[in-house]
């Protein structure tokens, strides 16, 4: 048993990496990489913020007489098939990203870490049961497994974010729970324990605050993640629904002018692409 | 010892510590017997190994696993506390019993405050306010005669020396006023000069709280000088038990003749 442990706990970290794929490092200092990316996002969320209360266009607005307009200084990233302002949409689709993604992290979160506290506390038959349901749930690729919540739920905002939070709850628990199992046996959480101190105490007063920087750089990396696969939920059709704009609806609808009227497709997937890259240095440096 | 059996405090019978989380079962603890009366300092010697702080543990009540079976009884005021339930048990962790380890190191959350981790086993079994805490916080930091108890109230752990991480334990472990102590092995990771202050201070608790010790350690001077009576293990067993000096001055089993042969002589001389 104690072998067992201490095997796990090793590989938590390693864990922690294949459970959320992406990872990029670029600067080699690590304060570089979180300021760096830092200054990204920030720059990114303070755009949205703007663009939640004013854009150049309204995003849904259609001019006939720009239909297939270029990059120009009256529309800064052209205008798309239905003479819509694609920065204006690029604008307002970064909003439905961070929404779908802070909701995404928030959902699979919170549930992982329950679940995962749980099961790395206690041990035994509960950690048994509670990690052979998340294994199934993570058998299936997040991807397919949010497709079938999607048929059930329907497509929407609302519905991607609980399809992608319940997709994202085993990778979640999985971190937590390693973490747990590694402070469960420490000294001060046996001092908590025996100060008369809950379990529920030991759990979310004692231990949780200790697993504080593994948490934000999961949901960090978690978030990244659930951009993309949002991205890809609305490449496929069935993530946010038109009219409502998202990064990854305009790529989808981008795909008959690629040649026409490549600016269309180019903008909002470089401007993801910018966006992941700032969001994942700034992971890299709070490890 | 027939007239102050009313005043036993901890009364150990029979215990046996079972682990069974490898293939052959391990036996840790074996047919264990003591008894503690108020206001006493119990120590417990023996080589790393033989059991003493399982005995402690079991006492305390951190033994609940699966892989452990245990038997006998451990009577704390006349309750059982070896088959009780947990609920049950936390009412007295911190409040009637408390503990300090032998890491001071490791004994500490390392993200929360010193003030907060010694208020609380308060917030766990009273109902005092914030302030009524915090006052009784600062009281408890200063008679643990740690220098600036406002000061440490705000710091964190490693924020401090390992004798006043040490301190701040006895402080947490002490601020309900437990009538039972069980300090494992607190000043083994000490220096010298910091474990006879340690040993002074739990002295000092004793005398002026009134507080029962049970004193584990695998230095005989240490508990030559703090412990009345002791008790030595070895693999799990009680070998000798008796008054302090009688047992060192007059050893009947080889183990403890050795044990005593392994004391360095300069404690003999202070101790004279
Ligand atoms: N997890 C465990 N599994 C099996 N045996 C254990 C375990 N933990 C402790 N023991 C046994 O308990 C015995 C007593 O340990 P302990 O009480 O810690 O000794 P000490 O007197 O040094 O405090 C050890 O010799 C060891 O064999
Ligand atoms: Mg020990």
């Amino acid at each position: 048993m104690a072998n067992t442990n201490m095997g796990k706990t090793i590989t938590a970290k390693a864990q922690n990496k294949k459970a959320f794929g992406l990872k990029l490092k670029i600067f080699k200092d690590k304060k570089t990489n979180f300021y760096v990316g830092l200054g990204i996002t920030a720059f990114f969320l303070l755009i949205t913020i703007v663009g939640y209360f004013w854009t150049p266009y309204n995003p849904n607005a259609m001019d006939v007489d720009a239909k297939y307009s270029a990059m120009s200084f009256t529309h800064l990233f052209g205008c798309d098939n239905f003479g819509r302002d694609i920065f204006s949409r690029v604008v307002s689709g970064l909003g439905t990203t961070f929404f779908v993604g802070l909701g995404t992290v928030l959902i699979g979160g919170l549930v992982g870490i329950i679940i995962g506290a749980i099961c790395g506390y206690f041990g035994g038959l509960v950690d048994e049961i509670g990690m052979r349901i998340m294994d199934a749930l993570y058998a299936f690729p997040s991807l397919l497994l949010a497709l079938v919540f999607v048929s059930l739920l329907g497509s929407g905002k609302y519905q991607v974010i609980i399809a992608l939070g319940i997709a994202f709850i085993p990778s979640f628990s999985r971190i937590v729970r390693a973490e747990y199992m590694r402070c469960r046996d420490l000294d001060y959480v046996k001092s908590a324990r025996l100060f008369g101190a809950s379990h529920f105490r030991v759990i979310f007063v004692h231990i949780l605050p200790n697993i504080t920087p593994v948490l934000v750089s999961s949901a960090i990396i978690g978030f990244n993640n659930a951009v993309l696969a949002e991205a890809g939920l609305s490449f496929l059709g069935i993530g946010v629904q038109p009219p409502d704009a998202s990064l990854g609806e305009m790529l989808s609808s981008a795909q008959s002018f690629l040649f026409s009227t490549p600016w269309y497709a180019l903008c909002p997937g470089i401007v993801m692409i910018i966006m992941i890259l700032g969001v994942s240095l700034m992971a890299e440096g709070v490890e | 010892m027939g007239d102050n059996e009313t005043n036993i405090l901890l009364k150990v019978e029979d215990l046996n510590i079972v682990f069974h989380d490898h293939k052959r079962p391990e036996t840790a603890v074996e047919d264990v017997d003591f008894e503690l009366a108020q206001g006493e300092i119990l120590g417990i010697v023996g080589e790393s190994g033989s059991g003493k702080s399982m005995t402690a543990h079991a006492i305390a009540g951190l033994l609940h696993r699966s892989e452990i079976t245990k038997s006998g009884k451990i009577l704390f005021e006349g309750r059982e506390l070896l088959g009780c339930k947990r609920s049950e048990l936390r009412t007295l962790q911190g409040n009637d019993i408390g503990v300090v380890f032998q890491e001071p190191m490791t004994a500490l959350n390392p993200v929360k405050k010193i003030g907060w981790q010694v208020g609380e086993a308060l917030r766990i079994h009273t109902k005092m306010s914030q302030d009524e805490i915090r006052a009784k916080v600062l009281e408890m930091l200063a008679s643990v005669e740690l220098d600036n108890p406002e000061e440490v109230y705000e710091k964190y752990p490693h924020e401090l020396s390992g004798g006043q991480r040490q301190r701040v334990c006895i402080a947490a472990a002490m601020i309900c006023s437990p009538k039972l102590l069980i300090a494992d092995e607190p000043t083994t990771a000490l220096d010298v000069t910091i474990q006879a202050q340690i040993i002074e201070l739990l002295r000092h608790i004793n005398r002026t709280a009134g507080t029962s010790i049970l004193f584990i350690s695998h230095d005989l001077s240490l508990v030559r000088q703090l412990c009345e009576r002791v008790i030595v293990m070895r693999k799990g067993l009680v070998v000798e038990e008796g008054v302090c000096e009688a047992v060192f001055d007059n050893p009947k089993e080889e183990y403890t003749k050795q044990l005593v042969a392994a004391i360095p002589k300069v404690d003999f001389i202070n101790k004279k």
